[in-house]
């Protein structure tokens, strides 16, 4: 009995192991080389509604239009309700949204943007000592 | 004396009991605390680098933490039982014999004090609260040092001398509801074997096939619930089927103090009686570490002390908090016992004896605090496992629902001031019943209650401002 628990015990954590260090590729790189500029106003970030401006533009410089970008705001520890938000286009390559800082510390906000090309990117956008 | 006791035995519950009386339970049960504690190292080395996307940060500091103290509240030391640790160390001792013994100058509780003390200040420094990648390498470490002691060393010295966690669990569960324990002493005096301490051999004498208690505690003469891992290896050993794991009124083994086996008399105990205090001042301290005003105060403490890096600054703060504040609180509450009061006995003695007192307190601060996050948490978990299945690359538990989180805080709040009230009135419970045995002393027993019934009062209301401070996480220093 004892071995057959141990057995049991060995097979279902090689397996746990296996299923994990199948996670630990890397994911493929598609981002291309677009540039993004950002505002956060109020500055310094203050608790509550926040509006952040990007300005995105390609490799030469020209704007990136008609973009899909969602915002996520995601506080430092975990636990914590994340806040959800899009941002507009108001002007060729420049792009608004709202976020709420719920409390104090600091935030994470990670922008998730759909190229019309359909081509997806992800960067992350540090605001720290929001008060 | 003999006679079983009438009281709740967790062992004849239908189901529960044979479950928990079964030789595999803890292995049973240690397995799947494994395979998730190898999924925190793994995602937390591979995963997603923002905390609470992260398996090891939010399973670590969301979910474990919070279910330990209410578990520990609720029942009892259960967290050691399922320990995974535990588990490889089992494995590893299939092929490492230790012969060593522990150092007798390490059998205590000083070094685990201490790194008790240095977890929560890593804690601090390094925000481990935001970093996966150090809240994997944590998990190693521990994996790391308990292979290392214990393939070194005898018994369950990792258990007993070291392990910051296991302390915490000590210490906590003198407040738990249930104990392991003998069920009839009866019983227990005509035996000979005494399996449930020295485990049980095969006719050859070579082979083991019995252990009994690693931490040395003696079931007929065990009081209360210090430095056992509720491993149940005495239920298994014991061949008079006598010992269960019965009710107790919670903190009743602090209101007395008998000879403990496998720990004395904790009133001659200073490094228990330590570890007591850590315990308490740094349920405060971990908390301060979460509100807005500790920022304030690292950035006047380094303009002060001109120093622009975290941990001189962070090292002060612990300094006084841990060592400095309760020797100045405990010393002035013991010299107006022995001044005021009347009492015979000197001064470190009675702060050993009523440091003890304190712990119902510091229970009720890591309740607090712990249950908040985890209540206001704890459905970040499905959202969070399903990102780690998703980044599997088979996305079978769906889109992560990151909206998901858990009860509002408005609701939290007046729970954690429960908490805190359960708390004090434990402390002062033990406080007083302590107070009323300082008459064999010839201390007057209202007096000699007032200074230490102060010090529960000022720690609970630094409790109840901590808890209704404006929550800021933050990893940056004078930001």
């Amino acid at each position: 009995m004892g071995n057959f628990v141990i057995n049991w015990a060995a097979a279902a954590l090689g397996c746990g192991v296996l299923w994990l260090s199948a996670g630990c590729r890397k994911p493929a790189e598609t981002a291309p080389p677009i540039k993004i500029q950002h505002e956060v106003a109020p500055w310094p970030a203050r608790v509550g509604a926040a509006t952040i401006t990007l300005k995105m533009s390609d490799a030469g410089g020209q704007p990136v239009r008609a973009a899909r970008i969602a915002l996520e705001a995601d506080m430092s520890h975990p636990g914590m309700r994340p806040e959800f938000g899009d941002a507009m286009e108001i002007a060729p390559g420049r792009y608004r949204g709202r976020l709420s800082f719920t409390m104090a510390g600091d935030w994470v906000i990670l922008m998730r943007v759909k190229l019309p090309s359909g081509q997806k990117l992800e960067r992350q956008l540090d605001v720290n000592g929001v008060r | 004396m003999s006679g079983e006791s009438s009281t709740f035995d967790l062992l004849r519950v239908p189901l529960i009991g044979p479950f928990f009386g079964w030789r595999h339970a803890r292995t049973f049960l240690q397995i799947p605390t494994l395979i998730v504690g190898i999924a925190m190292i793994a995602h937390g080395l591979f995963g997603p680098t923002l905390a609470p996307k992260n398996l090891a940060t939010t399973v670590s500091w969301v979910h474990f933490r919070g279910a330990l103290v209410l578990v520990l509240l609720c029942a009892g030391n259960l967290f050691c039982l399922a320990c995974p640790f535990m588990l490889v160390r089992q494995w590893a001792r299939r092929w490492f014999h230790p012969r060593r013994t522990w150092p007798r100058r390490l059998r205590n509780k000083w070094l685990s004090a201490g790194l008790f003390a240095l977890i929560l200040f890593v804690y601090e420094l390094f925000d481990l609260w935001s970093s996966p990648w150090w809240t994997a390498w944590l998990i190693v470490g521990y994996f790391a040092s308990i292979l290392l002691i214990d393939g070194m060393f005898k018994h369950a010295v990792f258990c007993k001398f070291v392990c910051p966690i296991g302390q915490f669990n000590f210490v906590a569960s003198t407040l738990s509801p249930l104990e392991v324990k003998v069920r009839d002493q009866g019983v227990c005096v005509p035996c000979q074997t005494k399996d449930c301490i020295r485990g049980r051999r095969d006719e050859s004498g070579l082979v083991t096939i019995q252990r009994g208690c690693e931490l040395a505690l003696f079931q007929p003469s065990k009081v209360g619930n210090m430095d056992c891992t509720f491993c149940l290896e005495c239920v298994q050993a014991c061949p008079h089927d006598n010992v269960g794991i019965l009710s107790r009124p919670p903190a009743s083994e602090l209101l007395t103090d008998p000879r403990r086996s496998g720990i004395g008399f904790f009133s001659r105990r200073k490094d228990i009686a330590a570890l007591a205090l850590v315990f308490t001042f740094g349920s405060l301290l971990n908390a301060f570490g979460m509100v807005s005003p500790v920022y304030a105060l690292e950035s006047w403490l380094g303009r002060v002390m001109h120093v622009s890096h975290e941990a001189p600054v962070l090292g002060l703060i612990f300094v006084f908090s841990l060592i400095v504040e309760p020797v100045l609180m405990l010393g002035l509450a013991a010299w107006l016992t022995r001044v005021w009061a009347g009492s015979r006995r000197a001064t470190l003695p009675l702060i050993v004896r009523y440091a003890y007192g304190l712990v119902p307190l510091g229970f009720g601060m890591w309740l607090a605090h712990y249950s908040f996050h985890f209540l206001t948490g704890m459905l970040t978990l499905i959202p969070v496992t399903q990102n780690a299945v998703a980044g599997l690359g088979r996305p079978f538990l769906g889109e992560p629902l990151w909206t998901l989180t858990g009860v509002p805080t408005r609701f939290v709040q007046p729970l954690e001031l429960g908490f805190l009230v359960l708390g004090l009135a434990g402390s002062l419970l033990v406080t007083h019943r302590l107070a009323q045995d300082e008459a064999e002393a010839g201390a007057h027993p209202v007096r000699a209650f007032i200074p230490w019934a102060a010090i529960c009062l000022a720690l609970w209301a630094a409790g109840v401002w901590l808890i209704l401070q404006p929550m800021e996480m933050r990893a940056t220093f004078m930001g």
